[in-house]
């Protein structure tokens, strides 16, 4: 089963006609500007680009942004409907309770994982709060999806993200494991040097900022960072995410395929380690 | 004079397809009840295309192949960069190109309150970056 661990679900028609303020927050906060497609075109897209299962990630930037850029209910609502969607929760780690809203969310939600995106969601990595949430996640043995490096979208300082700035949480809570998505971008080697450090670091490959995502892989993971690291050293800790709906998955599985990775390194990124990650038999 | 437009609605489901659409484009002039005039046909979108030629598998899948060879994917496209209007980037300079090349549009007579067209020619709407929800119009002119 080959997962994609990287989607945002903002473009779909469906959670326009549902939820009153999804389409708000996909344009003015999340920043994207394409067509709300039907359901059906994510699947279609998965399809066409080979992938099974699609990680959803929300946002939940209500106290920074004024609402969720997808809600954990709005997650839930779409692992509802498909069982090829894997809903993660989002929770604000500076509001009140925010341990609890996440246990409810995995144990009534049922959903797999905690995304947090300190740039969007306007908090600083080291404030202790954040530190309660990841015990709160490591007491339910979820995954930790933090976006890392770069961020597009508006008032967001991009250094919120620096990949550095997790790696106290990552030594001290040695039982979770932590996602750095778009691999800290453009923080490549401190992302890749967590990941060869600490054996609890996931990194995904949703990672795409100028350039076609051909020639970005081709830079980055062959020129700057050289393709046989990971091969060698990081093929049990790479994740294949694409990033969805900011670039089509098909285009980034089709980049990853131009590395000269082996079809068991592949493998691994697109079944074995997310399928291990997420709990999947 | 009657003017009708319609705006007609195509889920594709491949990264790249012809699909024949004139049916729905005989149906739309038929329900005008435009004896005499002419219907125009439009992609609404600039990766995607409207073509006529002959309606076999055979040249669908020319057309496609030969598209790819003169605007492959992987050349220096200066489109290939982040568009800040789009809050993504733009790396699909090639299915631009196709649907430069192929056209979006195509129009035809229409006497007796039918069609006028050769007896080989078919009206496809083409898919260059799918799969996605697209829409096509057809406007009618006549009385």
């Amino acid at each position: 089963m080959r997962i994609d661990f990287h989607t945002h679900p903002v473009l779909i028609q469906e959670m326009v006609d549902k939820y009153p303020n999804y389409a708000r927050m996909a344009r003015n906060v999340f920043q994207i500007g394409n067509n709300f497609q039907p359901l059906e075109t994510f699947h279609l897209q998965m399809d066409v680009a080979g992938i099974d299962r699609a990680v959803l990630l929300p946002i939940d930037c209500e106290r920074a942004r004024g609402d969720a850029v997808s809600s954990n209910e709005q997650v839930a609502d779409l692992c509802s409907i498909s069982n090829r969607f894997i809903g993660f929760a989002s929770v604000d780690p500076l509001k009140e309770g925010a341990a609890k809203e996440l246990e409810q969310a995995v144990k009534k939600m049922g959903l797999k994982g905690l995304k947090l995106d300190p740039a969007l969601q306007d908090f600083e990595l080291r404030d202790s709060k954040v530190y309660d949430l990841y015990e709160a996640a490591a007491g339910l043995n979820i995954p930790v999806l933090v976006h890392t490096g770069m961020s597009w979208a508006p008032s967001t300082l991009i250094e919120r993200g620096h990949p550095m700035l997790l790696e106290e949480a990552i030594a001290r809570f040695q039982k979770l494991n932590f996602v750095l998505a778009h691999w800290g971008w453009p923080w490549v080697w401190e992302a890749t040097a967590l990941a060869l450090k600490y054996p609890n670091v996931y990194l995904d490959t949703s990672c795409l900022y100028y350039d076609s995502p051909r020639e970005f892989f081709q830079f980055v993971f062959s020129k700057q960072i050289p393709t046989t690291l990971l091969e060698r050293s990081l093929r049990n800790r790479m994740l294949f995410g694409s990033n969805y709906p900011r670039v089509e998955i098909k285009n980034m599985v089709y980049a990853l395929g131009t590395l000269e990775l082996t079809e068991g390194c592949l493998k691994k990124v697109f079944e074995e380690n997310p399928g291990r990650l997420l709990g999947l038999k | 004079m009657i003017i009708k437009l319609e705006k007609i609605r195509v889920q594709t489901r491949k990264a790249e397809e012809a699909i024949d659409i004139t049916p729905q484009v005989d149906e739309v002039v038929s329900k005008t009840g435009v004896k005499q005039g002419l219907v125009n046909v439009m992609t609404c979108h600039t990766s995607s295309g409207l073509l006529v030629t002959e309606g076999i598998p055979c040249l669908e899948e020319d057309i496609l192949t030969h598209f790819s060879r003169l605007f492959p994917e992987d050349e220096n496209y200066h489109h290939h960069r982040y568009l800040d209007y789009d809050g993504r980037l733009g790396f699909n300079a090639e299915t631009h190109l196709k649907s430069i090349l192929g056209g979006i549009s195509c129009s035809f007579p229409i006497e007796d309150g039918k069609i006028v067209r050769g007896s080989r020619q078919t009206i496809y709407f083409m898919e260059y970056d799918g799969p996605l929800l697209r829409t096509y119009m057809v406007q009618v002119l006549g009385e």
